[in-house]
């Protein structure tokens, strides 16, 4: 009996110690991703958005790199029809198509088909920050009843797939990557199986978006008590955080909200009329949401044109006269927008100087030639 | 064998004995307190963005939405000793568009009867330091260096019907408050903060070359303070309602009329002054018997 009962305690043991191996190696004995830190300044937010089941490693981040510059993105391999991100999303041009675009005149976007996006583009920068949704009504959203519709990971599979944008199949993505000489090592590396699913294309190429962050313009050096401001970009900061000056700053930040944004959406006052059906109301059916968009950020707003959802200003210089001088008044203008009974903030010809000295202060040009963030030398197939 | 089993009698009952002594030690005096903050005019739960609202100056207007900050709470024992929650660092934000703001838990108070509630509206001068927070919604709160720096005390956002007819925008945003020299730069100080409106306060404004210079800040945060019976216990939350009456904000000791005052007041004091005085008779706390 107490033979049996030893050799018992044996098989016991040795089943457990099998098990415990085999499990491991079926999930993370050999999957050993390293965490990809941000790095933080401050006054930048601490809290990062970043999904519980898409945590950021260097080896995603790295494939989310070749995903996002990568033409084959759009399931296809024939040289006219390849598109990616990085097609429209340029990196001097703060990851938008820019007015200067060699295939999208005016910064106006169109996909593979040639049927226009819907609004032109928002840049992708310090998206890691944004907690109110992505695109300009904010159509995903994390507590969105739809799941499909809550993240940048979503943004991914929409713009594959979209008519107006690369226009793909998702099976027919996922297949041509698995059989793309150096994916599926770098899939291994990533998320431990060199299996290509479109859900971990989803999770690399977010990474990659999460990893565009912009914390070092003129402004940022300024606040860090790194260089001095010129005299000129320090009047117009008075002029953006003052209620009597351009009153920029509810909405687009200041030094204590260094993403130049709240991400919130807001009527800003361009129509009274409101028959766009993308808008905020598209997404939360309240009626005093019609004409109300995302503020985006300032950061390297000059390279951003054309400005407004629709891209109805083609200069800076537009869209400050528009703030000075064109706001027009309507039942569903926002509040803050209080200037709007006398048509703007009405800026003289150097105040709008000045403030346009401060907003191109906001310019990170490291961020713009970031080696990390540019379109790989070579793709994994590369020789 | 015998030696064995009393040895182990005792250590059973060391055991028991010790378990029993712990769990004596571990008698928990404390409650909380749920302070439900709720934004009413007139009695009523504020019903946004509708033009349904009068105030004694005559002026119909609707509400859009309200942030804003409480801070140093007090609660005053009947033998005048006071506890302060030191939960969040003692500063709260309130957001009308984020109703789990509205709720606000306050754990770790000793049990017992209290006869007074006392708080702070906005942030006092030690709190009020630039950067204090770099999370939103807190920090979209910040109120501009050039202005006293720190963070709006409130936002209240909402329209008006002008004397023109015209349903217009304003910002009830109190902070802050800044006394300007009467000159500036040499050149001649035609803004006139105190008679300020909405046409006027405006026109001509050139800064920061004509901007007056700030002469000195002014703090216009007030405590609030109220005799209120409750108790805290330790088997369920106290919960205590704080009703910021928004229509006494225009209504208080001194009319406010928009009119007068136009759309923005961050840099008229005189504003913030009217504000501070009426917001004393703002808020009511009671005892939330649900």
């Amino acid at each position: 009996m107490f033979r049996f009962e030893r050799h018992l305690l044996t098989i016991i043991f040795a089943s457990l110690f099998i098990f415990g191996c085999s499990d491991k190696d079926n999930n993370t004995e050999s999957f050993k991703a390293a965490p990809y830190l941000i790095d933080i300044p401050f006054p930048f937010p601490t809290n990062l958005n970043i999904p519980s089941d898409n945590p950021m490693t260097v080896e995603g981040v790295n494939l989310g790199r070749f995903l996002f510059y990568d033409g084959r993105l759009s399931g296809r391999t024939h040289p006219d029809s390849l598109m990616s991100c990085g097609t429209c999303h340029i990196q001097s041009n703060n990851f938008e198509a820019g007015i200067n675009h060699p295939l999208f005149q005016g910064g106006y976007v169109h996909g593979i088909s040639g049927e226009k996006t819907t609004h032109v583009m928002l840049p992708l920068l310090n998206l890691v920050w944004n907690f109110s949704g992505y695109g300009w009504n904010g159509f995903l959203y994390a507590d969105n009843p739809d799941p499909y519709f809550t993240s940048i990971e979503d943004f991914v599979r929409i713009a594959v797939t979209a008519e107006n944008e690369l226009m793909g199949d998702t099976i027919q993505v996922k297949n041509l990557f698995q059989h793309i000489d150096g994916y599926p090592v770098l899939f291994e590396k990533a998320f431990g199986s060199d299996i290509v699913t479109f859900d971990r294309i989803e999770k690399a190429i977010a990474q990659f978006v999460r990893s565009l962050i912009s914390t070092n313009s003129r402004f940022d050096k300024y606040i860090r008590g790194e260089l001095q401001l010129s005299q000129s970009e320090l009047n117009g900061y008075v002029l953006f955080t003052t209620e009597e000056g351009a009153d920029c700053f509810h909405c687009h930040g200041g030094s204590a909200n260094p993403l130049f944004t709240t991400h919130l959406f807001y009527n800003n006052g361009k129509d009274t009329l409101f028959g766009d059906q993308s808008d905020r109301f598209s997404v939360t059916g309240v009626e005093i949401d019609r004409g109300k968009y995302k503020a985006p950020t300032l950061r390297n707003i000059a390279f951003s044109a054309p400005y407004m959802h629709d891209g109805r200003y083609k200069t800076l210089d537009e869209v400050i006269d528009f703030y000075s001088s064109g706001v027009q008044l309507s039942p569903y203008i926002d509040p803050l927008m209080h200037h709007a009974v006398r048509g703007g903030v009405h800026l003289t010809i150097q105040e709008k100087a000045d403030l346009k000295s401060f907003i191109l202060s906001l310019q990170d040009d490291n961020f713009l030639v970031n080696p990390e963030f540019s379109v790989p030398a070579k793709f994994p197939d590369d020789k | 064998m015998n030696a064995f089993k009393l040895l182990f009698i005792a250590l059973f009952f060391l055991i028991l004995t010790s378990c029993s002594k712990e769990s004596d030690e571990k008698v928990d005096e404390t409650g909380s307190i749920i302070l439900k903050v709720v934004h009413t005019i007139d009695s009523q739960i504020l019903k946004k963005d509708s033009l349904i609202y009068k105030n004694k100056a005559g002026n119909e207007y609707l509400i859009s939405n309200i942030q804003w900050f409480i801070s140093d709470i007090e609660l005053v024992k009947p033998d005048g000793t006071t506890i302060k929650p030191t939960i969040d660092d003692g500063v709260f934000y309130v957001d009308t568009d984020l109703i789990s703001t509205c709720s606000i838990q306050l754990p770790g108070l000793p049990s017992g009867e209290y006869i007074a509630f006392k708080f702070t509206f906005g942030l006092n001068e030690l709190a009020n330091t630039n950067y204090r927070f770099v999370n939103p919604p807190e920090s979209f709160m910040f109120w501009p260096e050039y202005l006293g720096g720190g963070y709006h005390y409130m936002k209240l956002n909402g329209k008006w019907m002008n004397q023109d007819g015209q349903l217009a925008p304003f910002n009830f945003h109190l902070g802050i408050g800044q006394n300007y020299y009467e000159k500036s730069n040499g050149l001649t100080d035609y803004f006139d903060f105190g008679q300020s409106s909405s046409y006027t306060h405006c026109e001509g404004f050139n800064p920061p070359y004509s901007l007056p210079e700030v002469s000195s800040f002014v703090q216009n945060y007030f405590e609030v303070s109220q005799n209120i019976d409750f108790s805290v216990f330790q088997e369920s939350d106290c919960i205590i309602k704080l009703e910021m009456q928004i229509e006494k904000w225009f209504d208080g000791e001194q009319s406010y009329n928009h009119n007068d005052w136009g759309g923005s007041i961050m840099q008229q004091q005189n504003a913030q002054e009217v504000a501070r005085k009426n917001g004393l008779s703002v808020f009511h706390l009671s005892v939330d018997n649900f």
